[in-house]
């Protein structure tokens, strides 16, 4: 154990400058060499002129024909929510395929030995979280991995004293290092993970949030699962999961929500052979094809969905590894709806980007995966935005029942409206319990039955998301973790 | 490994999709050539026709009666909304019957048997339906019963077996939906949601787990039921309208409730033995003895059920009872592991049983009879009065009513004189009562009004006969306006 390798160096007059291997790295390369993959430009002009015309085209509509208008806009949200409802069902059953995760036993993993493993990459974004650094370094010692093989960087952001103290003051093993990162616009995750990856020296590489904690044996796992998968597959996918579930409601629903997505919906995204929004760590990379991919998009908030979508245009596939990564669930209300916010910004800003060309994301994605595109992107959030509007209804119509909204539903698309309201909210409170039965948390399944509460809160986030989208496009929201101790 | 893959995606496709559309294709050609018109979904056709008109009756229809349920009229919605009438019909059998033998396969699948057992399950149902020779086993709302009463069962014997996730899933999904086919299901629906975490408590490591098995099994039924009567209580102000009917439909009501719960008896010696199986064994799974004796108890059950509706008089549901037993039958037969002959000949004997079964009925011309009932009535009413109107009651007015272009009768699912009068103030109102025989009298106006075939009620006058309809009269006074033009006409 010695003190960590930092990449910098003292400037003459005293302050710490990044080193000039470091500041050589272009950090934006993608949004600079292709910046029609980059969310530098949240909003294209010819997006603007479409959505202005279909803004005018709209509001012509609501002053000429207001009932029609929300007859025709009603039955197009109905259609909507039939479609997403019916494509749960499909996910959620192809999630019990064989082939929608990679797992290997204890034994295969021993069978494996001795071998010579290759070097795995290990990329630790961190920002004023000096706390976290310790159980994280500890985290990774405990790797069951040759520590010879490890390649860690710890990329710490050039104004962040507290943490790079932290980090000078910790002994570590000779292979891990810290990168810092100089100060320049914008300040993201995704431009850290970029220059980290352009120092990166392992045929694999992976990112580990500051408070993660990986199983011991994910490496090796994720080492064997790219050897036994096809060479187009480049990417796999460790499952996330929460260590303090137990603390509040919030991280109750939280690890609900999470358990359907990374145990039910991811794998069955992945045995249908779809694009997947990679979920923001433990996914494991080759790391020549994503250097030759130029990274993580340092302006996209959500970098990991980008670069999934990115994946899957380059012709390459992601696969679901069965191992699990720990993390530590948001519980405070205030840091969820901006952890969320920052997610559903993402998630919009990934939709524009990719559809500056729609027919030509058509042509290199297929139309399968245009679908599962729009329905994972697009979709998310715009149900999340017309949510609230049908629950109003669904609650005026409830309690007062007046004429006019029954006006709103002809007969198909009042027949199409129960069967959503007889499944489809349901088919979604249903999936989380599955989630929690199947991550053995059955005592968060009863409070899995309060998740529409839950759809509350992200659809207060997704319209802030929205609001935010347009006027702080780049404002990274950061999560606040240690709020709770470990359960 | 590659031609492993191969294979199965071969059979996979021969079984699911191939198989299951010749056979459809089949028995849909038989279905016409057999009773000429072929009219698979006589109910739900009527109701259809008002839900895309978007009117109160419509709405109604599709969840007042647990007798014409909501299950087979969502189903045949799109093909209602989307083909004209000729085509509408067969498309859906089609369909129907496409899913029951999809199901086949998925019940035979999981035991792990491929492509030869799995046809020959999908022939000997194809062949049931044949030899049944009755019009109601081609329904879709039938079909539809047997295809989700298959993957109920077929779940719950696998759930069982072996204890996967997928199978309790996939056997609450089922129940849920067959609640949704009518009442002569529901019993069974409910038995099942009820067996899926009973059966989990033999092995210690499921019967920990019971309040996850509870909540996965139970919930889909129970927020199936508890939707439908909070629908009931929005659109027809009762919660359990739905339910109302079997208070007139069974004299013995509180005989007749216990009664529906006495047929999960038979499941009894099939679960004890699924107990003792799974706490002798090191991982949960009572294996396929257990899975098969489950399957056979659960035929068994429909059995007794069709008895016991049949001691209560409601005897139209034997023939979905009856078809549904003998799918499982047939399935459990498939599934089994002896010689391939042997299944066959097993196979054979259901089949030719099968064939004393149903009651046989021949082509029945519905569609001359209505066109001839409502030729009468609008005669009648027109030389009587210029401002008449003819409400047609119930699901069979509906289905009366199917293909009516006319203005003068309307359908009417729920019979408020009161109402009537004071919506359609200065008409002359007429109402058109269906006669309370087998399924007719589920209908709400006779569990609100007895006797209104025999004797009329309040302000009704009988005025005739039509078929085996009968019509009366709306006593009303005139209104002022009426009186003036009378005086006017008559000066």
């Amino acid at each position: 154990m010695t003190n960590p390798t930092i990449l910098q160096e003292k400037h003459p007059n005293g302050s710490s400058v990044p080193l000039a291997s470091v500041s050589s790295i272009d950090p934006l390369e993608l949004a600079n060499k292709r910046p029609d993959w980059s969310a530098s430009q949240p909003v294209t002009a010819a997006q603007k002129k479409t959505v202005l015309l279909l803004c005018i085209a709209l509001l012509l509509a609501v002053v000429l024909a207001p009932l029609k208008t929300a007859c025709l806009f009603i039955a197009l949200c109905t259609l909507f929510y039939t479609t997403s409802t019916l494509y749960k069902f499909a996910v959620i059953r192809a999630s019990i395929s064989p082939s929608a995760i990679l797992s290997f036993s204890e034994q295969q993993i021993a069978d494996q030995e001795p071998r010579e493993w290759p070097v795995f990459s290990i990329l630790v974004p961190m920002y004023k979280e000096p706390e976290t650094l310790s159980q994280m370094v500890n985290a990774l010692s405990e790797l069951d991995y040759p520590n010879d093989k490890k390649d860690v960087q710890f990329l710490l952001e050039e104004d962040d004293a507290l943490t790079l103290d932290a980090a000078q003051a910790m002994a570590m093993p000779a292979s891990f290092r810290v990168t810092v990162i100089p100060q320049s616009f914008p300040r993201t995750k995704p431009k850290a993970c970029n220059i980290g990856l352009s120092l990166a020296k392992g045929e694999y590489l992976v990112i580990y949030d500051a408070e993660d904690l990986p199983e011991k044996d994910q490496l090796k796992k994720a080492v064997m699962a790219f050897e036994v998968s096809a060479p187009d597959v480049v990417c796999v996918q460790s499952r996330l999961n929460y260590y303090n579930s137990g603390h509040n409601i919030i991280t109750r629903w939280f690890t609900a929500e999470y358990s359907a997505w990374f145990d039910l919906q991811l794998p069955g995204l992945a045995a249908l052979g779809a694009v997947i929004p990679l979920g923001g760590t433990s996914n494991h990379f080759k790391t020549r094809i994503l250097q030759a991919l130029m990274g993580w998009d340092a302006y996209n908030v959500t970098e990991d969905c980008d670069l999934g979508v990115r994946l899957g245009r380059a012709g390459y596939r992601t696969r679901m590894l069965e191992t699990t990564t720990w993390e530590e669930a948001c519980c405070d209300l205030r840091f969820w709806i901006r952890q969320r916010t920052r997610w559903q910004k993402g998630y919009i800003q990934t939709w524009f980007v990719h559809m500056r060309r729609p027919l030509k994301l058509l042509k290199e994605l297929g139309v399968v995966n245009f679908f599962h595109y729009q329905m994972l992107i697009g979709g998310v959030t715009f149900s999340v935005l017309i949510n609230p509007f049908f629950w109003a209804m669904a609650l005026v119509w409830f309690i007062f029942r007046p004429a006019g909204v029954a006006a709103l539903f002809p007969g198909p698309v009042f027949a199409a409206g129960a069967f959503c309201l007889f499944l489809g909210n349901f088919v979604f409170v249903y999936i989380n319990l599955l989630g929690c039965c199947k991550r053995k948390k059955d005592s968060l399944m009863w409070w899995s039955l309060l998740t529409p509460v839950y759809w509350v809160m992200m659809s207060y986030s997704g319209w802030r998301a929205f609001i935010q989208f347009f006027r702080d496009p780049f404002v990274w929201e950061k999560t606040q973790h240690g709020l709770s101790g470990k359960a | 490994m590659e031609d492993n893959r191969n294979q199965y995606r071969i059979i996979r496709m021969l079984t699911g999709g191939v198989t299951p559309a010749l056979l459809a294709a089949a028995l849909l050609g038989y279905a016409l050539n057999r009773f000429g018109q072929l009219d698979p979904a006589a109910q739900a056709a009527g109701i259809c026709r008002e839900l895309i008109a978007g009117t109160t009756e419509g709405r109604q229809a599709l969840f007042g009666s647990c007798w014409a349920a909501p299950l087979p009229v969502l189903f045949y919605l799109p093909f209602s909304w989307l083909l004209p009438e000729p085509l509408a019909g067969p498309a859906a059998f089609w369909l129907s019957w496409f899913f029951v033998f999809w199901s086949v396969r998925e019940s035979v699948k999981s035991a792990g048997h491929y492509l030869f057992r799995i046809i020959m399950a999908q022939i000997a149902i194809a062949a049931v339906a044949v030899l049944a020779l009755n019009q109601e086993v081609l329904q879709i709302d039938t079909a539809l019963t047997v295809g989700l009463l298959l993957l109920c069962a077929s779940s719950l014997s696998d759930w069982v077996a072996c204890r996967r996730l997928r199978d309790v899933v996939s056997s609450a999904a089922a129940c849920a939906f067959l609640a949704l086919c009518g009442f002569s299901v529901l019993g069974v629906a409910c038995i099942s949601a009820v067996l899926l975490p009973i059966a989990a408590a033999g092995h210690r490591e499921t019967r920990r787990r019971f309040q996850a098995w509870l909540l996965l099994g139970w919930l889909p039924l129970v927020y199936m039921l508890g939707v439908w009567m909070l629908l009931n209580r929005l659109i027809l102000g009762d919660a359990l309208f739905f339910l109302r009917s079997l208070r007139f439909l069974v004299s013995e009501t509180r005989l007749f409730m216990p009664s529906l719960a006495l047929p999960a008896a038979v499941m009894l010696p099939a679960l004890a033995l699924t107990w003792r199986l799974d706490s002798r064994a090191e991982k949960p799974g009572a294996g396929v003895v257990a899975a098969s004796a489950t399957l056979l108890s659960f035929a068994l059950m429909l059995i007794v059920y069709s008895k016991v509706f049949a001691w209560f008089g409601i005897s139209w549901a034997d023939t979905a009872l009856y078809a549904c037993a003998l799918s499982v039958m047939i399935v459990t037969v498939a599934r089994l592991r002896q010689p391939l002959y042997r299944s066959c000949l097993s196979l054979v004997i259901i089949v030719w049983l099968s064939g004393t079964w149903f009651k046989r009925d021949e082509q029945t011309g519905d569609d001359d009879v209505r066109v001839k009932v409502i030729g009468e009535v609008e005669t009648y009413v027109q030389a009587r009065t210029p401002y008449g109107r003819v409400f047609a009651l119930g699901y069979t007015g509906l289905d009366l009513l199917r293909g009516y272009e006319g203005s003068l009768m309307v359908p009417n699912l729920d019979l408020h004189i009161g109402s009537l009068r004071m919506d359609y103030k200065g008409q002359d109102l007429y109402v058109l009562i269906p006669n309370p025989e087998d399924r007719v009298r589920s209908e709400s106006v006779f569990w609100k009004y007895p006797d209104i075939y025999d004797l009329g009620a309040d302000r009704l006058l009988y005025a005739g006969t039509f078929g085996t309809w009968r019509l009366f009269q709306v006593v009303s006074a005139p209104t002022q306006e009426q009186l003036d033009e009378w005086r006017r006409l008559r000066n």
